[in-house]
């Protein structure tokens, strides 16, 4: 195997798929990074057995071959060569030579044989969309995600394709963030599926501005096609609760806010939430709210914010990280906040696309 | 100055081992070693005076003790036994002392015995008029439980405890305010409270052998030890702050189940976490606390003892919540793949509440 490769379309090339190499793996192999040459091409992949990403770029192949190497170290050198011309040549004991400029670098490989194969998805369910559309989708959820190990079936986003929309959900008890995106494809292709949280991070690196992306489903597992690169992970098995169920109906009082001085003025407030209770509160006056954290032993922080509301007075704590993460992570002007009393859930509305429900805090007894 | 203050250290001689020899007279005189057999994996727990003689210490392991004292009286432990005395021992020390006691171990304890001498300006005879107290103690343990204890007396923790632990079994001493520095000058630096062997091995290397060292020295010890430096200086005096521990605010809550018969049995383990979580979270709605750390205990038939735990971000304080977690490492470390003999729950990182995040209502 032999082949010629711009330094830094190769350096990009592995940090794509660098990041799913565990640092810690029991499998020596699972440490490398696959390279396989064919004429013009070099794919690059890597698995930790739940989530595997493979990659192509350009190279100049004079033989074709494949061999494994160390991900991280490979990485490593790549980024500190001298010049913008790498050659790599691998002979059959799979012994890496990376010449550049004056540096010549061996490198010890495995072979390619042992290399665990990334699987195959024939005949399950395709949807296609923009890749910019995903991206857009699992930025606006992600961090809902729960973190909690003890509840494995929250540990993803919920991927549902239902009356010719994708519906993507995460939740971890206190919150939960859903967008609908609206698509085509036939009824026999509904199906509800859970993607764990590596693929989810994977994803949000690897999904692009242009172009699209084929999501390909079968029992266990799910793959994200991108044409030029590729994303596999094994599907978080399990039952998603029924998150319908606790989105609240009519809210009492509407409000829309114009998103970045409310995230502001909360970021601000939120400097004097104090560590143990950690909350701010909303306090609703007619055409204005004002925003409070108060601490015993630090002190306190006020923020008033003019507001279209013509509801009665009405208090509501809520934790400021998470009132604050859905706000970063839209990029619309204005939010709706739909309120119903100070121990309902509070809900963030954008259309009919956006949906987050948030839990109150509450002063104990 | 802090007001004056009479200190006891109250320290059971060779506990489990003058239990089994008090408990089976044939064995007094001989060296009697509580623990897992010699020919067996496992540990010596106590070591009578006998058997210290052949250099058996105990945590040592019990094929060691055999070597050295191949004639020794080896024992199970009877914890329940040890445990009982214990609390009889413990009701005695506070008839003479008081409310003031902080129960360290099953067989050690310190008593803050100042409300009960008479005031007087000296505080060296305060301290020797509490003596009586100590007589009375050890004498009354010793009529009653037939069981010798040794007393330290002293202004402080620090003090009191080294004087019981130097001169044992059956002794008592005194440590007066005005003798202090003169009493800690001999010792090694790793008889200070807080000096183990990491910090031992520092300060040696540092040229600081004795207590003496570390009182002559002009050094700045922080740069040694750090922040606890100037606290380490004053304690190589003698001196100690440290207020006793009488456990009013409590640092964790538990529960746990010894069965009968040792079992596997689903069903009765989650009976019986359920029942403990009850118990636990109501005595956390007592209190109005909520715990961020959950544990399991269990114990198979051959006395291996496992303990597991996890933290979670938001203080818990339902039952429903404590069940569902301790379930939860029950399995995820596979600890009931034998029998239990006992298995327990228990909860730490206790936070008030007076804020709660309320959550979503799945069913």
């Amino acid at each position: 195997m032999k082949f010629t490769i711009s330094k830094q379309a190769f350096l990009d090339a592995i940090q794509q798929v660098q990041h799913v190499v565990s640092a810690r793996t029991t499998l020596a192999i699972l440490s490398n990074v696959l390279l396989k040459a064919k004429p013009g091409v070099l794919e690059l992949t890597t698995t930790d057995l739940d989530v595997g990403v493979s990659g192509t770029v350009a190279a100049d192949v004079e033989a074709s071959g494949a061999t494994t190497l160390p991900a991280r170290r490979l990485a490593t050198i790549i980024r500190e060569l001298p010049a913008d011309e790498v050659h790599v040549t691998v002979d059959e004991k799979n012994v890496a030579s990376i010449q550049s400029g004056p540096s010549t670098f061996k490198l010890l490989g495995l072979t390619s044989e042992e290399f665990p194969p990334l699987p195959r998805f024939d005949g399950g369910s395709e949807f296609t969309m923009k890749q910019a559309d995903l991206r857009d989708c699992l930025r606006r959820t992600a961090y809902s995600i729960s973190t909690d190990e003890t509840r494995y079936v929250l540990n993803g986003i919920l991927f549902a394709f239902k009356d010719n929309l994708l519906t993507m959900v995460a939740t971890d008890g206190r919150r939960l963030a859903m967008v609908e995106h609206e698509m085509e494809f036939p009824q026999s292709h509904e199906i509800e599926f859970i993607v764990p949280t590596k693929a989810v991070n994977e994803l949000q690196r690897i999904l692009g501005d242009e172009g699209e992306v084929t999501i390909k489903v079968t029992g266990s597992q799910a793959g994200f096609d991108m044409g030029n690169g590729l994303l596999v992970t094994k599907l978080i098995e399990g039952n998603y609760p029924n998150y319908r169920q606790v989105i609240p109906g009519d809210p009492k009082e509407r409000i829309s806010i114009e998103r970045e001085s409310f995230l502001r003025s909360v970021s601000r407030v939120s400097l004097l939430a104090s560590e143990k209770s950690n909350s701010v509160k909303l306090i609703f006056t007619q055409g204005n709210v004002e925003i409070v954290a108060a601490s015993q032993d630090i002190g306190e922080a006020r923020e008033s914010l003019a507001i279209p509301y013509k509801g009665p007075n009405m208090t509501i704590a809520f934790n400021p990280e998470y009132l604050m993460a859905p706000l970063r992570n839209l990029t619309t002007d204005e939010i709706s906040l739909n309120l119903i009393d100070e121990i309902s859930p509070g809900v963030i509305r954008v259309g009919n696309t956006f949906l987050y429900v948030l839990m109150p805090m509450r002063v104990t007894a | 100055m802090s007001q004056p203050r009479v200190i006891f250290h109250l320290d059971m001689d060779a506990f489990y081992a003058s239990v089994e020899q008090r408990d089976n007279p044939q064995w007094m005189g001989l060296p009697v070693i509580v623990g897992s057999p010699p020919d067996r994996r496992g540990v010596v727990c106590a070591a009578s005076y006998e058997a210290r003689k052949f250099g058996v210490r105990s945590a040592m392991p019990s094929s060691t003790a055999g070597r050295l004292c191949p004639d020794g009286v080896f024992v199970r432990p009877r914890m329940e036994v040890y445990r009982d005395e214990s609390r009889q021992i413990m009701s005695i020390v506070k008839r003479f002392a008081g409310e003031l006691i902080q129960q360290v171990s099953v067989d050690e304890a310190y008593l803050d015995v100042t409300g009960k001498v008479e005031p007087t300006s000296d505080n060296d005879s305060l301290l020797e008029s509490a003596l009586t107290i100590a007589r009375e103690i050890k004498q009354t343990i010793k009529a009653e439980r037939r069981l010798t204890a040794t007393i330290g007396v002293a202004p402080n923790k620090l003090l009191a405890k080294i004087a019981s632990s130097n001169f044992k079994p059956d002794g008592l001493t005194l440590v007066k305010e005005s003798g202090k520095a003169a009493f800690m000058r001999p010792l090694p630096v790793g008889a200070i409270h807080g000096v183990g062997k990491v910090t031992e091995g520092t300060l040696v290397r540092a040229g600081f052998k004795t207590v003496a060292d570390l009182q002559d020295t002009d050094r700045d010890l922080r740069s040694i030890v750090g922040s606890w430096g100037p606290e380490l200086k004053r304690m190589a005096f003698g001196e100690d702050d440290r207020e006793l521990d009488l456990g009013d605010d409590i640092k964790s809550i538990s529960s746990e189940n010894t069965f009968l018969k040792d079992t596997a049995d689903r069903v009765v383990l989650r009976k019986c976490l359920r029942e403990q979580a009850d118990e636990i979270t109501e005595k956390l709605r007592k209190r109005r606390l909520a715990a961020v750390t959950v544990q399991v205990k269990v114990r198979y038939s051959d006395f291996t003892t496992l303990t597991r735990q996890l933290s979670v971000e938001e203080p818990i304080e339902d039952s429903k919540q404590v069940y569902r977690l301790a379930c939860w490492l029950l399995a995820r470390h596979d600890l009931v793949r034998r029998p239990l003999r006992l298995i327990g729950v228990g909860v730490s990182g206790l936070h008030e509440v007076t804020l709660r995040q309320l959550t979503l209502p799945f069913q």
